[in-house]
């Protein structure tokens, strides 16, 4: 509920001025980005005059330069199908497994529920930064000869090392989707004398579209946003791994990488502007109470 | 239980289990055991090479001697207590503030702040280091130079502690409190209304309502999202790699004990996989015990509810 009949008009506007002007630092750190790169120079200074308009940084990027000058070109629609290929392993892994395994959570008596969910809680506790040594390690007893064979298995197993990341978090936001669903529908399948398999492809999960869209939705962000594990564990190079070897070098163009910043953006500003209702209110929906 | 319903129940846990298995319990194994050998540059040899608890009384003495662990060790308990505090009261704020407004007006900051966490982490990396940078590119820089505060541009990041911790906590605070935001305005959101209108009508301020009646019926939601987020802080390390790595705080003072590990067994130049693991093993104990500390605070049984209708 919010709090507008009684308010008086005056006071909910100083509430709100002072509310836009805590968020100003991430507007305005937003908005010099996007502008920075459709310009000649960085306008992070806030200087009028570094500000001049150009879409040469944008057509650079898609030109594959790294730098106005010199000859070195990348391929971005490669990197960019690399960031996506993670980005929907990941989601399909983390949608797949959570729905699977919160169903069964919410709806079957077995022994061992009660302590499942402990268990998934204290595995999401645990450091990230242990994982990721351990995980490495098995990476490199595990890896194949054959550069092709390696190739896919770095894309492999970033998609499972940090899809897995995500699980336990995923699990226990789907089993209180699937608790908020009225038993009857599922009795009318049981009656009928549908395996609980069938049940939960045909009646249950159709019936939590929206929250499996909303972990789709924050599935993705993660793979699509990670840096950290698509340069410890990928070969091909992302988006994220662009941005960081080429902001240190001696001949980054600054405005450039900035273009290359706003463009790797796009999809999380598309699905905010698409779904924020449903992430706000499924960012919370684990905890209840 | 019937062979049917085995099979079932199989079919539907067993890729979690697999996963769960197969990256976190076989990799929590496998460090700790790397713990106790002196493996350095991802060189598998050194696994057969056990050698005791060498790497945890290393890690003693250099708590003791070592000046660059004693600053990371420094940073990660001002960083974890700075931040949580900002986090938690900015959250309240935010929430109590969003509370007062309309409704479109609330989504729209509630986004706003929302969007950080959703951002990819170089991409956040990026619009820190311009800024925070060196030169006048900088935007902070520029804007104390045009205020008249500074003269010429300051590495703030680089001066040591304040200025490095100043911006580390900064950045996560940014990341880190719309989780208390998004768990106190739903918690809010079921307040009854009648008990505002009636405080209203009775002639109480915004400010009173809060203290007396807002803070008081969420206090069970402040005290959880305080502990996830002493967690949270303590293990995190995403946001702040770039932070480092790309030379925009201080190695020292921007480091926290989570990121230590990671560098110690992915940096640059020598890597020491042995004492990472044993550093980690410590991290993993702490955030294991807060993880049970939530397990009590939470309303547990209240969410376990008997699946009732299971036939």
């Amino acid at each position: 509920m919010h709090d507008i009949e009684t308010i008086s008009k005056k006071n909910e506007m100083i509430i709100l001025l002072a509310l836009i002007l805590a968020a100003s630092p991430i507007i305005i750190t937003y908005l010099l980005l996007i502008l920075s790169s459709f310009s000649e120079e960085m306008f992070t200074s806030l200087s009028l005059s570094s500000f001049r308009p150009t879409v040469v940084n944008w057509i650079n990027v898609f030109k594959g330069k790294t730098a106005i000058t010199g000859g070195i070109t990348v391929n971005i629609w490669h990197y960019t199908l690399t960031t996506l290929l993670v980005a929907l392993g990941i989601t399909g892994l983390v949608v797949l497994i959570s729905t699977m395994a919160g169903y069964a959570l919410s709806r079957m008596r077995f022994r061992g529920r009660k302590k499942s969910m402990i268990f998934l809680l204290l595995l999401h506790s645990f450091p990230g930064v242990s994982l990721i040594v351990g995980v490495y390690f098995m990476y490199r007893l595990t890896l194949p000869a054959n550069p092709l064979a390696l190739r896919f298995y770095s894309f492999l197993y970033v998609i499972l090392a940090r899809g897995a990341l995500e699980i336990p978090m995923s699990v226990w936001l789907m089993k209180g989707f699937f608790d908020s669903i009225p038993w009857e529908f599922e009795w009318s399948g049981i009656i009928d004398g549908a395996s609980r398999i069938k049940v939960w492809k045909d009646i249950m999960v159709p019936l939590i579209k929206p929250g499996i869209m909303a972990i789709a939705i924050f599935a993705f962000l993660a793979g699509w946003g990670d840096l950290i594990y698509v340069r410890t564990f990928l070969i091909d190079p992302t988006l994220a791994t662009y941005i960081e070897s080429n902001l240190e070098v001696e001949f980054t163009h600054l405005p450039l990488i900035a273009a290359v910043g706003t463009f790797y953006l796009l999809p999380t500003i598309i699905f905010f502007i698409l779904a924020h209702q449903l992430l706000l209110k499924t960012y919370v929906g684990g905890i209840k109470g | 239980m019937g062979r049917s319903k085995l099979f079932e129940l199989f079919f539907f846990l067993s890729p979690m289990i697999l996963i769960v298995v197969l990256f976190y319990l076989v990799p929590l194994i496998v460090s700790l055991y790397a713990s106790f050998t002196p493996t350095m540059n991802w060189n598998l040899k050194y696994l057969h090479d056990f050698i005791g608890v060498y790497n945890y009384k290393r890690l003693i003495h250099m708590m003791r001697y070592d000046p660059s662990f004693k600053s990371i060790l420094e940073t990660t308990v001002v960083f974890v207590i700075i931040t949580l505090i900002i986090n938690i009261i900015g959250g309240l704020l935010l929430a109590l503030g969003t509370f007062f407004i309309r409704e479109d007006a609330s989504t729209l900051i509630r986004v706003i702040w929302l969007l950080p966490r959703m951002t990819p982490v170089a991409v956040f990396g990026l619009l820190w280091y311009y800024f925070f940078h060196n030169s006048e590119i900088g935007t902070l820089n520029s804007i104390l130079m045009k205020l008249g505060i500074i003269d010429s541009p300051v590495a703030w990041g680089q001066r040591i502690p304040w200025g490095a911790w100043g911006v580390i906590i900064f950045v996560n605070a940014i990341v880190g409190v719309s989780y208390g935001m998004l768990v106190f305005s739903s918690a809010l959101s079921h307040i009854p209304r009648e008990l505002v209108i009636a405080a209203r009508v009775d002639g109480a301020s915004n400010w009173e309502i809060s203290r007396k009646i807002l803070i008081p019926m969420i206090k069970w939601h402040i005290m959880y999202a305080t502990i996830w987020q002493l967690m949270s802080l303590l293990l995190t390390y995403f946001h702040l790699y770039p932070l480092v790595a790309w030379g925009i705080v201080n190695n020292d003072y921007g480091s926290t004990l989570a990121l230590y590990v990671y560098t110690t067994a992915f940096g640059r130049g020598r890597q020491e996989q042995g004492l990472a693991a044993a550093a980690a093993t410590l991290l993993s104990i702490l955030g294991v015990s807060l993880g049970f500390l939530i397990l009590k605070v939470m309303k547990f049984e209240e969410m376990m509810r008997e699946p009732r209708g299971d036939l």
